[in-house]
């Protein structure tokens, strides 16, 4: 850790390179302007501690962490560290790659793989990623930590965990979970399809909830772990469920690249005490969006009992799923998270919801399969 | 004698469940669902094989006429290249597939791909330059 870079010659390993240039800089930056004091968390059964270098990043981006903060000393199993330009003057390593011209719209992604080391540089305000996953370190660096894109905001450092944990046996994958007792369901399906209200319905209605829309699972135990503690709502589901202002982050509704604005929600805040870190994966639920007309039609003919249309799926369609986004948001070691959520679609049933306009309904129809498990 | 041999591509990733082939391209986002007589193809290109060869271990193992197996691998394999599902190569023949009596035949279900593409928004938005050894971006697909 912290050796200087060597020379760029042909061949050599760029990413190695770049990671230990970045993480130079983070020391140059946390130098400059003092520690924050380290968080140390607890994740998915391992031990991590993230560095920030000041006090900015650890209020702007790294709170939806607290609640999985732990005690005590020891090694941590992986090491963040984190900085950014505007607060402390120190500005990341030039690029060791041809610049990527940007389409108009576009945030164009630099990618760089060694067997060691993997690199992400995503173009403007966003967040730059170094990490050597084998070895559990990362350095992250975002331009002004007074200016995080809600993006970043709503899933932080979420490429840095993604590759460390990974390493770790644990998928990062794109999926809500609720539950009750310890044992509960994924909820899957790409952005948009309902996840995270579906989720946040399930928590207003006392059960357990570990996330709306990101997990790490341990796919041998089929464990769901808890990342961060914020869901992301659009202003129609906020009111449709009734979320309190108070819990709606302070930047409100913003714009997203696609879609209608969304809003990060703390969970902290609105159920705090059906956040877990935890739940036990037994069913597999991709819920779907219907137009709200129809609703009533469904109700009037009986499907589901409050008005939510539970009908069984394939293990494919279930994969279907669950497996795109995960993967193509990862971005690495695809056939081996291909594989892991087959497994996953193998062990364990799988149903879709049509989604009632009702949220109660809708959390009954999850808390119903909930109960049916073994 | 030297043909076409065909492979799955190296960007595609891809498992069997329940009779159905998923494949994902991480080169551009899209999946697809592989199903019918689908899956019995995606396995044989697992190996590297011809179109002659996969008819022959097709008609082995389904109840059809062999012209109708056949037109149905032609544009099965036709539709795979077209989403660069699968590349292929010059090579030689391997020893033709043992000949199979009607014994044990299943009956014929033509291939059904299907293509979905709603993670190309990823793509389009944030596109991936993967960066090769000496430091030049390859353009995302």
């Amino acid at each position: 850790m912290g050796a200087h870079p060597g020379p760029r010659v042909a061949g050599a390993d760029l990413a190695s390179e770049y990671f230990a240039q970045l993480l130079d800089r983070f020391e140059q930056a946390s130098a400059a302007i003092g520690g924050a004091g380290n968080l140390e968390l607890e994740m998915a059964g391992l031990r991590v501690r993230l560095r920030p270098a000041g006090g900015s990043l650890r209020a702007g981006l790294l709170a939806p962490f607290e609640h999985l903060a732990c005690q005590g000393a020891g090694d941590p199993d992986l090491t963040i560290s984190l900085f950014d330009t505007a607060s402390t003057g120190i500005e990341p390593p030039a690029p060791l790659w041809e610049p990527i011209a940007a389409a108009p719209g576009t945030n164009p992604v630099a990618r760089l793989r060694s067997e060691r080391a993997c690199v992400l540089a995503a173009a403007g305000s966003r967040g730059l990623t170094a990490a050597l996953p084998a070895e559990g370190i990362a350095v992250f660096h975002i331009p002004d930590a007074a200016a995080i894109p809600t993006s970043e905001r709503a899933a932080p450092i979420r490429e840095a965990l993604q590759l460390l944990m990974a390493a770790r046996g644990r998928l990062m994958t794109h999926a809500g979970a609720v539950g009750r007792a310890g044992r509960g369901v994924l909820l899957v399906g790409r952005g948009g399809s309902g996840k995270s209200t579906l989720a946040l319905s399930c928590a207003l209605a006392g059960m357990e909830i570990v996330a709306d829309d990101y997990v790490l699972l341990e796919p041998d135990s089929l464990t769901a772990h808890a990342m961060q503690s914020t869901a992301k709502l659009t202003e129609d589901s906020a009111t449709r469920l009734g979320i309190p202002a108070g819990a709606i982050d302070a930047a409100g509704f913003e714009p997203t690249l696609k879609g209608p604005a969304k809003a990060l929600v703390d969970i902290r805040k609105l159920a705090p005490t059906t956040l877990k870190r935890q739940l036990e994966v037994g069913t597999i639920v991709v819920p779907r969006l219907r137009p709200h007309a129809t609703a009533n039609i469904a109700v009037a003919c009986g499907l589901g009992e409050a008005g939510s249309a539970v009908r069984s799926i394939s293990a494919a369609e279930g994969l279907r799923a669950v497996a795109p986004s995960t993967i193509v948001q990862a971005g690495f070691g695809g056939g081996a998270s291909l594989a892991a959520l087959a497994d996953l679609v193998r062990r364990v049933p799988g149903y879709s919801l049509e989604l009632s306009p009702d949220p109660a309904a809708n959390a009954a129809a999850v808390d119903r399969l909930v109960a049916e498990l073994d | 004698m030297s043909e076409s041999r065909f492979r799955i591509g190296p960007e595609i990733v891809h498992e069997t469940v329940d009779g159905e082939v998923i494949a994902i391209d991480l080169a551009d986002g899209s999946y697809y669902s592989l199903a019918g007589s689908g899956p019995a193809v995606w396995e044989l290109l697992g190996q590297g094989v011809s179109e002659a060869e996969i008819g022959a271990v097709l008609a082995g193992r389904f109840e059809a006429e062999e012209a109708e197996i056949a037109a149905a691998v032609a544009a099965l394999l036709a539709q795979l290249r077209e989403n660069g599902l699968i590349v292929s190569e010059e090579g030689t023949a391997a020893e033709p597939p043992p000949a199979n009596g009607s014994a044990g035949k299943v009956p014929f279900e033509p291939p059904r791909l299907e293509r979905y593409n709603d993670m190309k928004d990823y793509f389009l938005l944030d596109p991936i330059h993967e960066v090769d050894p000496a430091g030049w971006p390859r353009p995302a697909a």
